[in-house]
């Protein structure tokens, strides 16, 4: 309040200078003028005297440009105006020449005074569009809550030289209260309970604080049309908040109306986020109880026959197969959730070392041995590959899934071709069938988790090629998938490895 | 096979026990069984078991612990059985002194292949210097090995790699073991060289390299020879 008080002096004081100046300007010019005064010049020294009193409109008041054409009139009347030294004045049209300066002089002052305002107000008014012109520009360039309010921040700073602070809410309608330790260290308090009477009401209404700091806090509801997104409290030390109502209104309405934006985009976003794990969880289960209950259903069946009826050995002998069958099955499938839960969770962690690709699958060949009898399988592998450095746990398993696949949709006797390529660091594993391809609306989703094929022939739970695409991805590789132009899908694994060739090892 | 050999097997899980338990009686085995280590290390003082088949997971000790304790004072076979399919814990295992291990679920056809080469291993009184796998033959002595009667010519290495391999017949060892009894300590992290000679042994003595039956990988462990 004191600084106030000072503020308000300093005005008052700054209008006296104003009257001195003109006291002194209008003196001066007379001072100047007096060797000049001559009966045939006087008009002339009026039309000095008209200048001095224009030239003082631009910069002063109503006030002392009042002051400054009286002043002058009487001034040019005294000393120029003979008789000299005297109010009286001879000449009839000397009288009229006075009473046309005093009226010139005090319109001239007058106009140019007010042409002063009006440029004055429009250039506030330039201003204030420009501000928000700004701000909207700047806003809708940004996404995100955290960037909407330090643009807002930014350009209110720019304009205005006040800082802004928010107060949003928490999605429930609540306002977050602010962190303590961060209250106490930044320069401003912010009343948090203050802020929530005014968000509670949100009505156009702010309010004042007067704070311990001196300064006026104003806290201001941010409000929007489907909701609001908080208060916003600012310091209006330099600003005349009242009388711009309305560009104060249209400006914080900017503000509220980008971060309603964003509100909305988030809660859009959780939303979907919320949908689509909902329709996943729905799927793993729906598949996972489809899945299970198959070889549960062969394994209860068969060993109830063997329980409790009397059947021919070959019959036995038969369900004992079933039985062994589905439990493979219940076993693949526990395997592949497991091990899709350990990537997804991170726990797999890479054993790279050196291995020696023949032996790699020759291994993965031999698990599948009873699979790949029914095709004709081709390998290439070139006699010179060398060494590469992989995790050979890891890689058994993408080859595994890989052929698996390819062995569930090829038809049977048909060629399954496997390719080991070494090129430019990469090495390239390729995997091709006979089978009928992939839909191509399919193929995006070729490697997604618990994707199958529609109508597919063989069961599982989709995650098999999944786990092929994170434990590549693990390694830094890629893989992927075409359909081939003879029919059949192609898949193709590359690997950046180090090599190392057998002349390098020097063995005897 | 006079008298009956005895296994015990130590492990919490009641219904892999009674299948254990049928398992090996068909196989004319002698069972004993204990569900937590505390009773495994006193079962296995009092019934001085041919074997002992062991589950890492039990309630109260730790399965690597239990192996150690285990190995203090007993001398025999014994072999882990794990449900966690994870290489680390079983190489921790065969170096705590496992002579082999399974993964669950199993088929009781390898666990019986299995325990039967453990046991006649260690029934093996004296190392017999002619060494007999099938077609293959290895003279220890003379350093000589034939297949299919011909004599087939091996470098050193190669030698002593099959000659470690065939000794420790149907165990699996681990690559760091195998590196640093043929090529050393400093060397039983350059798996590069143990793959090289993998191979080219492979080349010499199986019937078909591509699908090997006698030097087998167990991938992500080492190796381990015989059928």
């Amino acid at each position: 309040m004191k600084k106030k008080k000072a503020l308000l002096k300093l005005g008052l004081d700054s209008q006296l200078y104003q009257y001195l100046l003109v006291v002194v300007v209008i003196s001066f010019t007379t001072i100047v003028c007096i060797p000049l005064s001559s009966p045939q010049s006087y008009h002339i020294i009026s039309f000095i005297l008209f200048f001095v009193v224009a030239l003082l409109a631009v910069f002063l008041g109503i006030g002392p440009v009042l002051l400054a054409s009286t002043l002058s009139a009487v001034v040019w009347n005294f000393f120029f105006i003979p008789p000299y030294h005297t109010f009286n004045i001879a000449a009839t049209e000397d009288k009229l020449m006075f009473g046309s300066f005093f009226i010139i002089a005090l319109l001239n002052g007058v106009l140019t005074n007010r042409v002063r305002r009006k440029e004055i107000l429009v250039r506030e008014r330039e201003d204030q569009t420009n501000a928000l012109f700004q701000l909207t520009g700047e806003l809708s360039k940004v996404s995100g809550i955290e960037r909407v309010q330090k643009v807002a921040r930014e350009v209110f700073k720019k304009h205005f030289a006040g800082n802004l602070h928010f107060i949003l809410q928490d999605g429930n309608n609540k306002l977050i209260k602010p962190p303590e330790e961060e209250n106490i260290n930044s320069e401003v308090h912010l009343d948090y309970d203050l802020a929530s009477e005014v968000f509670d009401k949100s009505e156009k209404d702010c309010k004042a604080k007067n704070n311990a700091s001196e300064s006026d806090m104003i806290y201001y509801p941010l409000t929007g049309i489907r909701l609001n997104p908080g208060v916003i409290v600012f310091n209006m030390e330099n600003l005349e908040f009242r009388k711009k109502d309305t560009f104060w209104t249209t400006y914080f309405t900017q503000i509220s109306n980008a971060l309603e934006r964003e509100f909305l985009g988030e809660l859009a976003i959780k939303a979907r986020i919320l949908a689509e794990s909902d329709k996943l969880y729905k799927t793993l289960f729906n598949l996972i109880s489809h899945e299970f209950r198959i070889p549960l259903a062969t394994i209860m069946g068969a060993s109830d026959t063997l329980l409790t009826s009397r059947t021919s050995l070959k019959n036995k002998m038969d369900l004992y197969n079933e039985i062994f069958k589905a439990s493979e099955r219940l076993n693949h499938l526990i395997e592949n959730l497991l091990n899709m839960s350990r990537l997804e969770s991170g726990k797999i962690s890479l054993h790279p070392d050196w291995c020696d690709i023949n032996d790699l699958i020759n291994k993965v060949t031999n698990n599948l041995r009873e699979e790949l009898v029914n095709y004709v399988f081709i390998k290439k592998i070139p006699d010179d590959l060398p060494l590469v450095r992989l995790d050979f746990v890891l890689m058994e398993q993408v080859l595994y899934n890989l052929i698996l696949n390819s062995c569930q949709y090829a038809p049977i006797s048909s060629e399954i071709r496997f390719e080991v390529l070494y090129e430019n660091g990469n090495l390239l594993f390729k995997l091709s069938d006979n089978g009928t391809g992939f839909p191509e609306d399919a193929i995006p989703k070729v490697f997604d988790k618990f994707f199958r094929v529609k109508e597919s022939k063989a069961g599982g739970l989709g995650l098999g090629l999944s786990i092929v695409k994170g434990i590549i991805e693990s390694h830094k590789g890629t893989v992927k998938v075409r359909n081939r132009n003879g029919g059949g899908a192609e898949f193709t694994i590359s690997l950046p490895t180090d090599i190392m060739s057998l002349e390098q090892l020097n063995v005897e | 096979m006079t008298e009956k050999d005895i296994i015990l097997v130590i492990d919490d899980e009641i219904q892999i026990r009674r299948l254990l338990g049928i398992t090996l009686d068909s196989q004319n085995y002698k069972t004993y069984f204990a569900c937590d280590g505390k009773e495994g290390l006193v079962a296995a003082a009092t019934f001085h078991p041919s074997l002992i088949l062991l589950d890492l997971g039990l309630p109260d000790i730790d399965g690597q612990e239990l192996i150690i304790k285990l190995r203090e004072w007993y001398k025999k076979p014994l072999i882990v059985l794990s449900v966690r399919k994870s290489e680390e814990e079983i190489i921790q295992a065969l170096e705590n002194g496992a002579n082999d291990f399974l993964t669950k679920p199993f088929r009781s056809g390898e666990l019986i292949a299995r325990i039967r080469a453990a046991i006649r291993n260690s029934q093996e009184k004296e190392e017999s210097p002619l060494l007999n796998f099938g077609s293959l033959s290895i003279d220890m002595i003379n350093h000589v090995v034939r297949k299919n009667g011909e004599i087939i010519k091996l470098t050193a290495t190669e030698f002593s790699l099959l000659a470690l391999l065939a000794k420790n017949n149907s165990r699996v060892l681990t690559h760091q073991v195998i590196l640093k009894e043929i090529w050393g300590y400093g060397y039983h992290e350059q798996t590069q060289y143990l793959r090289v000679f993998v191979a080219q042994l492979r080349k010499k003595i199986e019937d078909n390299p591509a699908s090997p039956s006698l030097l087998v990988t167990e991938s992500g462990i080492g190796y381990r020879f015989g059928n």
